[in-house]
């Protein structure tokens, strides 16, 4: 009865501040706008200047030819140009960066009614999507009589899966955290520096209750926050990367299934951990500055998550599990044994830290030291 | 001779000190690592009476009041609260009490009726005895015209009310009090001051603890003078200002016990 009341105050003083409900959805807004507009610019800003020696296939015949070369030339560049063989073996060396293109023309080019032009490249070369610019810029401007094609070699999913592995497991570390940062500070620095938590210790109300009511009410407030933000992303991320929505529908029922319950299970975590930062410290600000550092430390193991290749000993450590996991089920992988350790570990360490908690709050050294 | 009444609060050999950190250490301009805070106390304190506590800053009235609260524990000694250890028992002695400081705040976003009913529920009180002293208690002292009003919008009066009054939601049988009128403009003292006669008049120990003597003149029953942590003298109140005011009778046991220094 005393816990449900204290895990419904937290609730009241959230659900009834017009302010506080802004300030936990407006990051997910302002990252909508902002990666939305950054995309724009982003994939308007494709010229380039930087000069190149391409060498690129070619298959079939045609005058146009001269003119992209003379194109490129004009620029500064050079193109070697192979004849293609083998249209499946150009386009794998297309994909792995040996040339720059595969420009195939369709039979009898010059003379044909109807004919057509196809520029195999990659985008996330910058060489063979510079490549694949200008050449079929030039091709476009000749030829109204045929139609020009240019042709990504890898499947937008599973070039959309490749960032989505690598950016948003960070991103949502640093999305939950300012999320769980967000009420926690004001909640439990805030109430310690504003003399309203003595007021509740003054009662006969057991510690333990206070930290769990804590962590379990300021958790689902910051998974609101939370979801808003992935929300925001989620929505913005295909247009900044220049990838089709179609990214989600690639994930499986499963996948989603897993990640769930992998961020939640980080929520409680983070919360708590800022909980004992805040009450360590003896005012809001001085919380702020640890919490601050947390985050750094936090980014960082995200951050080197993505570049380390980890074992599985990873799913024993709490919140890098939860990135690195979510990493692998973003490839398209179903870590589904790995998935729940992280989880298991992250709801043991949860434990621990609310334990941590309590024993704070009895410490008179703590609440009441000078 | 007065009749002894029966005895409520029992402090048997109070002794608190604390570690001083190199920080505090400096500020004071002393070597020690510890600051004796509380030594050796002794005290009673009777139902239906008003206690105070008299001495200087930094006599250690408020650890002796934190340890009476369970707050803090006692480095030794033990206190009684209607027969329950402050060291063994402090969950019973905190449902027996009411702390109040200026440094307990209530969160201003709530209503009066809000944290009425919240502080009910950390104290266990049933419902209908709740909304029955809610009643009681919000009439007798005036908020019931404001008890929907967000607290930060009350005035420092009404604000000051209500914190008393959610301090005996669940009607304690000892209300204990730090510094009661500490920076208080004279109004909001005086509803303060009001409340504690109030108190007593309804069958209430009260315990406070202060460095003004108008207001312990005012309401005090009996009287501890307490300084360096240790009680230097503990009697009713007429027994201090028979023959003299009680200023006096405390700069007198003052110098009986510092010597000339001030
Ligand atoms: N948490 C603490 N840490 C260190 N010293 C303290 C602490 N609390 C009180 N003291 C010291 O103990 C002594 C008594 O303090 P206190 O009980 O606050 O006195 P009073 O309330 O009578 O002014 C003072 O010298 C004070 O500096
Ligand atoms: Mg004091």
């Amino acid at each position: 009865m005393k816990l449900g009341a204290l895990i419904r105050k937290e609730f009241f003083r959230f659900f009834h501040d017009p302010r506080l409900i802004v300030t936990m959805l407006l990051p997910g807004l302002l990252i909508f706008i902002l990666y939305s507009v950054l995309g724009s610019i982003v994939s308007s800003d494709g010229e380039e200047d930087a000069t190149y020696s391409f060498r690129a296939y070619l298959s079939g015949e045609s005058q146009t030819v001269a003119a992209v070369e003379a194109a490129i030339a004009a620029g500064g560049s050079t193109v070697e140009w192979l004849p293609a063989d083998d249209l499946e073996a150009a386009k794998r060396e297309v994909k792995e960066g040996n040339v720059a293109a595969l420009v195939v023309f369709s039979d009898g080019f010059d003379a044909a009614e109807r004919p057509s032009v196809e520029i195999y490249y990659d985008l996330q070369n910058d060489e063979s999507a510079a490549f694949a610019m200008l050449a079929g810029a030039v091709l476009q401007e000749i030829g109204a009589r045929f139609t020009v094609e240019r042709v990504s070699v890898r499947a937008d999913a599973e070039l959309g899966a490749q960032i989505m592995s690598q950016i948003l497991p960070l991103l949502m570390a640093v999305l939950v955290f300012s999320a769980c940062m967000s009420v926690t500070l004001e909640a439990v620095a805030g109430e310690k520096e504003r003399g309203t938590l003595s007021t509740i210790l003054v009662t006969s109300v057991r510690r333990s209750h206070i930290a769990l009511a804590k962590v379990v009410a300021l958790s689902c407030i910051a998974s609101i926050g939370a979801a808003s933000s992935f929300l925001g992303v989620a929505l913005s991320m295909p247009r900044l990367m220049n990838v089709s929505m179609d990214v989600f529908g690639e994930y499986s029922a499963a996948s989603y299934l897993l990640l769930f319950p992998l961020i939640v299970s980080t929520v409680p975590l983070i919360v708590s951990l800022i909980s004992i930062v805040s009450a360590y410290s003896r005012s809001l600000k001085e919380a702020s500055a640890y919490t601050s550092v947390l985050m750094i430390v936090v980014m960082v193991v995200s951050l080197v998550s993505g570049f380390i290749s980890v074992g599985d000993w990873v799913t024993a450590i709490p919140l890098l599990n939860a990135v690195a996991v979510m990493q692998t089920i973003l490839t398209g992988a179903l870590p589904v044994w790995q998935a729940l350790v992280s989880v298991g570990v992250n709801l043991l360490f949860t434990a621990l830290a609310v334990w941590i908690i309590s024993a704070m709050l009895s410490s008179e050294r703590i609440m009441f030291g000078k | 001779m007065e009749v002894k009444a029966e005895e409520i609060v029992r402090a048997e050999g109070l002794c608190k000190s604390f570690p001083l950190s190199a920080k505090l250490r400096r500020i004071e301009h002393t070597s020690k690592t510890r600051q004796i805070a509380v030594d050796g106390l002794d005290f009673s304190a009777y139902r239906g009476e008003i206690y105070g506590l008299l001495g200087p800053n930094g006599a250690g009235k408020t650890t002796t009041l934190r340890m009476l609260s369970t707050l803090i524990r006692p480095d030794a000694g033990d206190a009684f609260v209607c027969g329950h250890s402050v060291v063994r028992e402090p969950g019973r002695v905190r449902d027996k009490i009411g702390f109040m400081t200026g440094e307990l705040k209530l969160e201003s976003f709530f209503t009066p009726d809000y944290l009425f009913d919240f502080f009910g529920a950390m104290h266990g009180v049933e419902k209908a005895v709740l909304a029955r002293r809610k009643r009681e208690l919000f009439s007798r002292f005036g908020i019931d015209r404001f008890a929907g009003v967000k607290v930060k919008n009350l005035s420092t009066g009404m604000t000051q009310k209500v914190s008393l009054v959610v301090s005996i939601v669940h009607d304690p049988d000892v209300v204990i009090f730090d510094e009661p009128t500490n920076g208080l403009d004279v109004l909001t003292a005086k509803v303060v001051t009001d409340f504690l006669a109030e108190l007593r008049a309804m069958g209430k120990s009260v315990i406070l603890s202060t460095h003004i003597f108008s207001l312990v003149e005012k309401l005090c029953d009996r009287v501890g003078i307490i300084i360096d942590g240790r009680m230097i003298a503990d009697a009713p109140l007429g027994e201090f200002t028979r023959e003299k005011s009680l200023e006096t009778a405390f700069f007198d046991l003052y110098h009986a016990v510092k010597g000339e220094e001030l």
